[in-house]
């Protein structure tokens, strides 16, 4: 059980800035993911708290102890790796009962830990068996037990899902949310994918070239995006931009979408002069109204049975070119001048047809143009 | 017409491809191995193809249990390859380990460590034997100097000597390959490993003794039945440095061989020595090759 604390931490490769600025605090218990494009850094910011990479400057504290100099094996944590890493020439029972092993208990002792361990995971017919012998499932369960058997005051798991199949992911993933809260272990979660990150963690670090962009619980992060990366990060799919006027009418602001005023809750002397960037949630936007709104033509329409991703082109003059650079090219549905809608009804929609998009108020986000961040 | 592309006859036409190939060897290396045994089994003293045949007998395999050359023969045999197999392996594996490490010049490093296999094996023995020399050899003349021996050593004419020399000749020529295969081997261990082991508390000997040796055992397998079958083999170094002398100390099995047949012209009993050499080769590697094989998998 312990608190994990980045004070300042920064790591370079040469003239590559692989983590600027790292500070974070981490409760006791907590489940905090670093999520964030391939590349930002934080498998490097794992390595640094797991002490497999040194720091280039900043220090690192687990349960308030200094571990910035100290060895993995020192620092009482214990790590889940993305390609589980097993010993191969081992079995499963010595796969989890070599870290114990290796701190010297006794042989006896080793046993019934390992038992228990694999008790807990389902493992028990399997603990004679090599590595090789097992499924994907099996092999990530292998490598949760050689974390959980140490009773270790951290876990590290650098995207322990992502070699496993799409539906035993989402089981497994909520098979480590239960036996993180059973356990009570503070655990940092590494993964590049957002649902995860929202469906598991209790804390959320959104990290993008090495720079944390937000901290922050699921629901902060999707109601209150702290810049456009946030936003449009966060969310499947992420959120809509466009550009808008900024007008003041009666002491409250507005903008328009298309043909629509839409209010902003802003107040105004918050809001840049002339225009700003404005963000809507895909399953936010009212389509199909008999008013209201703006007329807009669909282009594609993506059915999933009852919910619907409806795409249509950003009204005219309110797309923002270069977008692209700032959401990163994850989502390739996405280009600056369609916007998605999320829909769930029993409605029939057909490519081509014309329907009323309206902002509803008080979802509209305002980011400032220049800084990217969210006004409010 | 029988259509070969059709997964029904597939396995036809690779036979058909195969059957050259297998005829080659077949004629390249059954039919000496053929001919050694039917030498082996006649008392001649000159073979020759098609001449005369002299009756089969067991004369030539009576002479080798009762020989002492023979059983001297083997001992030589299994002190080198235990001495030149033992050695190369630990020198291949200190060096393999040394230049995966990262470090500035390791390509340079990796380069002299495979120098000495790049050298022709004749070539590497001449040069050897020159700086072995007695009188003018630069080994001696370097120990003499640094005080470490009082009178020049004689690698002509002392047994252990020679022994040693020939030995250490073999591992100057033999270790850069099994540098070279273990290396191979150290670099397919994925690095998550050496981390996984980190985190759960191993130290840098920890590491090595429960990741690294597993996971290279069938590399050390494969690469200990070479080194094997090579100092088995292996007749220029011994026959440049010694020649199988002196008084027999570094006549190695293979050295035999070709004495009785080409020194002393008893090709019968050469070829018998041959034979028992071929069938020990066959049941060491058969032995070596399946236990490191089967300890990982
Ligand atoms: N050993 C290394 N040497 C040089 N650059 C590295 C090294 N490890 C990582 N990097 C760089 O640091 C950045 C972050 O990498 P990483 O932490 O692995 O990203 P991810 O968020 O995908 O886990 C990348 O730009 C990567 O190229
Ligand atoms: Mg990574």
């Amino acid at each position: 059980m312990a608190t994990i604390d980045f004070d300042n931490v920064q790591k370079s490769y040469g003239e590559v800035h692989a983590i600027r600025d790292f500070t974070l605090h981490v409760e006791d218990g907590d489940f905090c993911v670093f999520v964030g494009p391939s590349g930002c850094g934080k498998s490097t910011a794992l390595k640094m708290l797991a002490g497999l990479e040194a720091t280039s400057a900043g220090s690192i504290s687990i349960g308030g102890r200094d571990v910035t100099e100290l060895g993995p094996g020192k620092r009482d944590i214990a790590m889940v790796f993305q390609n589980y890493a097993l010993y191969p020439h081992m079995s499963v029972r010595s796969n989890i009962g070599f870290g114990l092993k290796m701190r010297g208990q006794d042989k006896a002792d080793i046993n019934r830990r390992v038992e228990a361990a694999a008790e807990t995971l389902e493992l028990t017919s399997y603990l004679d068996r090599r590595p090789r012998a097992l499924s994907g499932g099996q092999r990530q369960r292998v490598a949760l037990g050689r974390a959980i058997v140490r009773e270790p005051s951290a876990f590290l798991m650098d995207e322990p899902l992502s070699n496993l199949d799409a539906k035993l992911r989402v089981q497994t993933r909520s098979e480590i949310v239960n036996l993180q809260k059973r356990l009570g272990v503070t655990t940092i979660y590494v993964t590049h994918d957002q649902v995860e990150a929202l469906t598991m963690a209790s804390k959320i670090v959104v990290m993008r070239g090495g720079v944390i962009q937000q901290i922050g619980s699921p629901d902060t992060l999707f109601a209150e995006p702290a810049n456009i990366f946030v936003a449009g990060f966060i969310g499947s799919p992420g959120m809509n931009f466009f550009r808008g006027p900024v007008e003041i009418e009666n002491g409250r602001a507005q903008t328009r979408f298309g043909e629509q005023v839409v209010p902003l809750s802003v107040s105004p002397d918050r809001l840049p002069r002339g225009e700003a960037i404005f963000g809507i949630r895909p399953e936010h936007l009212k389509i199909g109204g008999e008013t209201g709104g703006t007329p807009v033509s669909l282009g594609l329409v993506e059915s999933l049975g009852t919910e619907k991703i409806l795409h249509f082109p950003t009204p005219e003059g309110q797309a923002i070119h270069s977008l692209q650079k700032v959401i990163g090219s994850d989502d390739a549905a996405r280009d600056s001048t369609t916007m998605l809608a999320r829909v769930i009804d029993d409605r029939r929609y057909s490519d081509g047809e014309h329907v009323r998009v309206a902002l509803p108020e008080g979802k509209v986000h305002v980011f400032d143009p220049e800084t990217q961040k969210a006004l409010s | 017409m029988i259509d070969f592309s059709s997964p029904r006859h597939r396995a036809k036409f690779g036979y058909l491809l195969l059957a050259p190939a297998v005829l080659m060897m077949a004629l390249i290396i059954i039919y000496p191995i053929l001919l050694s045994v039917d030498i082996s089994l006649q008392d001649v003293r000159i073979a020759r193809v098609g001449g005369d045949r002299e009756p089969w007998t067991l004369e030539n395999y009576d002479w080798l249990v009762r020989s002492g050359e023979f059983w001297n023969a083997v001992w030589v045999t299994a002190k080198m390859v235990l001495t030149v197999g033992g050695i190369s392996l630990a020198i291949g594996l200190a060096t393999a380990l040394l230049v995966n490490q990262k470090f500035r010049g390791r390509a340079l490093a990796r380069l002299f460590v495979a120098l000495p296999w790049a050298v022709p094996e004749v070539v590497a023995t001449v040069i050897w034997a020159w700086m072995l020399d007695s009188s003018f050899g630069v080994v001696n003349w370097a120990l003499l100097k640094v005080g470490l021996i009082g009178a020049p050593i004689q690698f002509a004419s002392n047994a252990t000597a020679a022994f040693f020399a020939v030995c250490f000749v073999m591992i100057w020529k033999g270790y850069p390959l099994v540098s070279i295969m273990l290396l191979a081997g150290l670099q397919s261990i994925p690095e998550e490993q050496y981390q996984a082991a980190r985190v759960d508390g191993a130290n840098v000997w920890q590491r090595f003794l429960f990741i690294t040796l597993p996971s290279l055992a069938p590399v050390i397998g494969v690469t200990a039945v070479m080194t094997t079958l090579w100092v088995f083999r292996d007749f220029a170094i011994i026959y440049v440095l010694t020649q199988g002398g002196p008084i027999g100390s570094t006549t190695t099995l293979s050295i035999l061989t070709f004495e009785q047949s080409f020194s002393f012209f008893r090709m019968g009993q050469g070829a018998a020595v041959g034979v028992v050499t071929l069938v020990i080769c066959a049941f060491i590697s058969r032995a070596l090759v399946g236990r490191f094989a089967n300890s990982v998998h």
